[in-house]
């Protein structure tokens, strides 16, 4: 894992700061169509990939799995139905699109930074918090990043926090971005 | 302000190079923060501006408890002995001395320059303010992994400072 790839980067920018940027570092981002957290993949390439340097940066983005796609029909006796094989394959496929919409923005992110860094996008199933927990895991990502929407205590009961889980769960330091709410340096 | 004195590297001003940042890391007597600064000095020395921030808490004394022990001693004496709070105090904060020494060496292991901060009070609430009030841009907390029953009861400050600070927050947890 201690490619040098990352020296190049890291040399121009880490080598005033007195203290040589060691071993490479794999950063894992997770995106999802919110602003939140292109706001946080911004912070991470602006702080962490350009000033220190990152042998390899991923994007991960989790969608959720067809097999959720049930919806109430109003007949007769029965009161939700499955979606039929077409439909959930159409669902599926407007996922793929979604998903790849999303990570491609991400990756358009990092090219406008110049950050010369080696970013791959991934995609994955599943419920969205273990998913990325799994992910992270498996590709031995030393830090991870993760926009924050800023729920309030009951809805963050309710709705569920990816964030929360990650922070506990992941097997690597976790970096919650907030919304910036303009506050001026 | 927030923004670093002495790094040369603001003379580089291409694209608005992003500047190092100010950073808080907040530790205890608990190993899991000191491994948190380890892994801060280790993995993101470049983007900290110097001096990197370290803030030690103590939690007020319980004088509820020490209040209890005298329980029982006639009306009109001092239901606390004043040497007692006192020697509690001190010793507090001898504890926070040798907490921000131990952090001061760690740091200049890595050959970062530290600024020390004591304050008193309910833990995650002063690290939160004085993240605030220092203007940091990245604060660094340890994570205890305790399992989700104790972390409601017992609160976790890592989840409060997740929450209500207003600066990116970086959970370090220790590995097992």
């Amino acid at each position: 894992m201690e490619e040098k790839g990352a020296a190049e980067a890291a040399a121009m920018s880490g080598g005033e700061a007195g203290a040589e940027a060691s071993a490479g570092m794999k950063v894992a981002v997770a995106v999802d169509a919110s602003e939140e957290s292109l706001h946080a993949l911004a912070w991470a390439l602006d702080n962490i990939v350009v000033r220190r340097g990152v042998s390899s940066l991923v994007i991960v983005h989790a969608q959720p799995g067809a097999d959720h796609y049930v919806y109430p029909v109003a007949a007769h006796g029965i009161a939700i139905a499955y979606a039929p094989a077409a439909a959930i394959e159409s669902m599926r496929k407007a996922q793929d699109e979604i998903s790849r919409k999303v990570v491609s923005r991400a990756l358009d992110a990092c090219k406008q930074r110049e950050a010369s860094v080696n970013a791959t996008g991934a995609i994955l199933e599943g419920d969205a918090k273990e998913a990325i927990c799994q992910a992270v895991e498996e590709m031995h990502a030393d830090l991870l990043v993760l926009g924050s929407r800023g729920l309030g205590k009951i809805k963050r009961a309710f709705l569920g926090s990816v964030s929360d889980y990650l922070v506990h769960h992941a097997c690597c330091p976790v970096l919650v971005v907030k919304p910036s709410k303009a506050h001026d340096k | 302000m927030a923004s670093p004195a002495p790094a040369p590297a603001q003379q580089q001003q291409q694209r608005g190079e992003p500047k190092p940042q100010k950073v808080m890391v907040a530790v205890d007597e608990s190993e899991c923060s000191h491994y948190a600064l380890e892994w801060a000095l280790r993995s993101l020395a470049p983007v900290i501006a110097p001096p990197l921030l370290v803030l030690t808490v103590q939690p007020l004394l319980p004088i509820g408890y020490v209040s209890a022990a005298s329980f029982g001693a006639p009306l009109g004496m001092p239901v606390v002995a004043p040497e007692l709070i006192k020697s509690m105090q001190e010793r507090q904060q001898q504890l926070s001395k040798a907490l921000i020494d131990k952090a001061k060496e760690i740091c200049a292991q890595h050959g970062v320059s530290v600024e020390a901060m004591i304050e008193v009070g309910d833990p995650k609430e002063m690290i939160c303010e004085a993240a605030e009030e220092s203007k940091v841009d990245l604060l660094i907390v340890g994570s205890h992994s305790r399992g989700p029953v104790q972390r409601l009861f017992l609160g976790s400050v890592s989840n409060y400072c997740m929450h209500h600070s207003k600066c990116p927050v970086l959970v370090v947890k220790k590995q097992d």
